[in-house]
């Protein structure tokens, strides 16, 4: 438990914090705030737990107290520790969810803004019985000290600019040298042939650990998926099917990707939080999933690294669009009786309507994406 | 999306149909005057507001429906996801800022420009750093591209199934860039010989990244601040942005914060696993960069159905080709039988949308309507058969395919595909 909650329970102020700072959220705001979390969290009729767990009736709730919910060591501990969320509580962990409670399962960074935090927690008092009165939506907004240092910051509105100088040689002697500390901070990137790899190790049976910790809510125990969320492992010998599984095994060509991905991205919300341990020991398990290496006491290294080749590596070819018979012949088009018969229509959207705002869209799921 | 970005399709649809028939209805009876002029209306009597009443200026409450809008199904979180511009509810070719489809692969990053800084290194003389400021002191240019993202269209490869351009064509926009020429920054660094590609990376917490051939980086690409004259819009990438004009719009790096020079590509995430196309045979195209000649008809279509009767009809549509200017295109009411030459109207522009119209007097039955688009390079845009032909139904990316519109006797206009 991290020192502030401790802090928090011993001085048992949690209700009082439930002052103008957090209330007098605006629900309707809220409701949108709340798209944030809905892909893991459902509030209100027939709300299920997903990814998270259901918000009904969170008020009140004990932390980790929902029976029929699988919560992370760290968050069943805050519970029988005492936590309770509350109005204080629920916007301190929203505000700095792996602060509040380290090593809990959610893959969210929080939420930087305060009104964002009130109105949120407006929204979900409007699903919460045991919610105080003044979260409630049509509570008269209070008037925020930072409102009026905002408002007064707006009458000299002009962005800061972090200046600009000269210097000896280039084209127009604009800029000046990156430090090498600088350059080092930021050039992070992996490619094929190892150029960029740190030192490093780590070992499947280190990965899993991390990934169950961290990377399991979205990506599933073992790489399947939750919901629309990445499938990372198997679906070797399906991209010629009509539902090709892109994964790692099956698809990606290069290790390096996957090295380079997880140490500039992942976790999702949470990014450049592992070591570079961590990630070689991520990228070994994800190999393990897909039965590239078999071997649970497999150690990924620096001095190892390139000498794994991924399945699918041959697979991948230039462009060559140009080569196809529409492009290739670059004719004139033909403009008058082009087609024998009259043209009749062959498929229609309303067969499968997954547009939004259509009868079914609430239950279908189309094909395809942008991913 | 807030309630009036999700405004039911139908509801719209059948909305738009009824006022369309209480119209011709008045004009029928004819010799009744309109209220609308017999009448004195509130603005014609009553002071409006002031100015500095809406010190930055935003649309008339009644066109409260022209949003961008999502498809919720299709991504795990709305941070990772894609909404779409309006089409059906534009005309010109310059889309307004507000409306520029969004596609973000962590959320928007909210950026002060005053922490803004641009690296370059790598196969450079000099590792450079620049502030915003350094970078507005470099000539900067003016220019007009559109932007589209390569899973544009991406969800009809396996047929009909959204009822809307807005959500088949949506991922697209146009407008005039201020920036820098990339070359000119790369010359300021010095560019070594064995140098052959760039790496742009962003500085959101997805941190993107994508190799560009050098060739490319040293002939069209900006480093933009500004979009239709203001700075970039946050989601759009601000305070600064790759343009690379013509290429998928995934490689237009926002919150541009670094540029690599080497000499291989990366083969990052979004060049191997994503934004790669798959084919029938189980291989995948990569480094598909160019967006092929494409068009739509943005009206009459789904969202914006012909709502009064037969007679004069304009029909008025996009085109454009990452290969340079459009030189023509031609619409069929009759599913592909008969083409008419279509009239492109406003400025036409290398790498830009181009708008057209072909103005029908509309005998009031069903029509079948598509658009084809011809590139200056010779380049016809191909039917969605021949695509799949060629490809599979696998690519996701990259389908440039003629689009299909039926226009019913009562207006209504359903996304469908013909023989």
């Amino acid at each position: 438990m991290s020192k502030s909650l401790k802090a928090l329970l011993a001085a048992g102020t949690l209700v009082l914090l439930a002052g103008p700072a957090f209330a007098a959220g605006d629900a309707d705001k809220g409701a949108k705030v709340f798209k944030k979390c809905a892909a893991c969290h459902a509030v209100g009729e027939n709300a299920r737990n997903k990814v998270g767990p259901e918000l009904n009736d969170v008020f009140g709730r004990t932390a980790g107290g929902l029976d029929d919910y699988k919560y992370s060591k760290a968050m069943a501990k805050a519970g029988e520790e005492g936590l309770v969320w509350t109005t204080g509580t629920i916007s301190e962990y929203l505000a700095d969810p792996r602060g509040f409670v380290p090593k809990n399962k959610m893959a969210f960074a929080g939420l930087k803004k305060d009104d964002d935090v009130a109105n949120v927690l407006a929204y979900l008092a409007t699903f919460s019985k045991d919610a105080p009165a003044d979260t409630a939506a049509d509570a008269a907004p209070a008037e925020e000290p930072e409102a009026k240092m905002a408002s007064a910051a707006e009458e000299s509105a002009a962005p800061a600019t972090a200046g600009s100088s000269t210097r000896e040689g280039g084209v127009h002697g604009l800029g000046r040298v990156a430090t090498a500390e600088e350059v080092a901070a930021w050039d992070i990137d992996v490619r094929p042939d190892g150029a960029g790899l740190p030192d490093g190790r780590g070992t499947v049976a280190d990965g899993e650990m991390i990934f169950t910790e961290q990377c399991a809510v979205c990506h599933g125990d073992f790489g399947e998926g939750v919901g629309r969320w990445p499938v990372l492992a198997g679906g070797q010998d399906t991209l010629t099917r009509e539902r090709p599984e892109k994964t790692v095994g099956s698809y990606w060509p290069y290790l390096s990707t996957v090295y380079d991905y997880v140490r500039r991205a992942m976790p999702f919300g949470n990014a450049r939080s592992l070591s570079d341990d961590d990630v070689y020991a991520l990228t070994a398990y994800v190999l393990y999933l897909n039965d590239v290496v078999t071997e649970e006491d497999f150690e990924l290294s620096k001095d190892n690294f390139t000498e794994i080749r991924l399945p699918n590596e041959e697979a991948f070819i230039d462009d060559n669009r140009l080569e196809e018979p529409h492009y290739a012949d670059k004719g004139e088009p033909c403009m008058t009786d082009c087609k024998p018969d009259p043209v009749t229509v062959v498929m229609r959207a309303r067969i499968l309507d997954v547009t939004p705002g259509s009868v079914d869209d609430d239950e279908a799921a189309g094909a395809g994406g942008v991913d | 999306m807030g309630d009036s970005a999700r405004l039911d399709r139908r509801r719209l649809l059948t909305a738009g149909l009824a006022a369309g028939g209480a119209a011709l209805a008045t004009r029928a009876i004819g010799a009744g005057s309109e209220p609308a002029i017999t009448e004195i209306q509130d603005w014609n009597r009553y002071l409006g507001e002031g100015v500095q009443s809406r010190p930055y200026g935003i649309p008339s409450e009644f066109e409260a429906n022209v949003v961008r809008r999502d498809v919720e199904w299709l991504t795990a979180s709305t941070e990772s996801s894609v909404n779409f511009t309006p089409l059906q509810d534009l005309d010109g070719i310059i889309t307004p800022n507000g409306l520029c489809f969004e596609r973000h692969h962590a959320g928007i990053a909210e950026i002060d420009p005053a922490q803004q800084r641009l690296m370059i290194n790598g196969l450079v003389d000099t590792p450079l750093v620049f502030t915003m400021e350094d970078l507005k002191r470099f000539p900067r240019e003016n220019r007009i591209y559109f932007l589209e993202c390569a899973a544009n269209s991406g969800m009809e490869w396996r047929g009909s199934q959204l009822n809307g351009c807005q959500y088949t064509h949506g991922m697209v926009h146009c407008v005039m860039y201020t920036g820098v020429p990339l070359k000119t920054i790369l010359q300021e660094a010095g560019i070594k010989t064995n140098a052959k590609w760039v790496m742009p990376e962003g500085a959101d917490s997805s941190a993107m990244t994508r190799s560009i051939p050098l060739d490319k980086a040293l002939d069209d690409c900006l480093v933009a601040f500004k979009m239709n004259g203001e700075a970039l819009r946050p989601e759009q990438g601000y305070p600064l942005r790759l343009v690379v004009p013509g290429w998928e719009g995934n490689m237009w790096v926002k919150w541009l914060r670094r540029l690599e020079v080497g000499d291989m590509p990366w083969h990052q995430r979004e060049e191997t696993a994503k934004y790669t196309d798959l084919l029938a045979n189980g291989k995948a195209r990569r480094f598909t960069w160019v967006m092929d000649v494409k068009s739509v008809i943005t009206s009459p279509s789904p969202q914006a159905p012909v709502t009064h009767g037969k007679g004069p009809l304009v029909i008025s549509g996009l085109a454009w080709s990452g290969k340079g200017r459009i030189k023509r295109v031609d619409v069929t009411t009759d599913g592909g039988r008969n083409w008419k030459t279509a009239r492109i109207d406003g400025p036409s522009l290398p790498k830009a949308l181009h708008r057209f119209y072909l103005d029908i007097d509309w005998d009031g039955s069903d029509l079948l309507l598509q658009s084809r688009a011809i590139d200056e390079a010779g380049f016809v845009q191909p039917t969605k058969n021949e695509l799949r032909l060629a490809r599979g139904e696998n690519s996701i990316y990259h389908n440039n395919g003629i689009q299909t519109w039926h226009v019913k006797a009562d207006g209504a206009v359903e996304n469908v595909e013909v023989s």
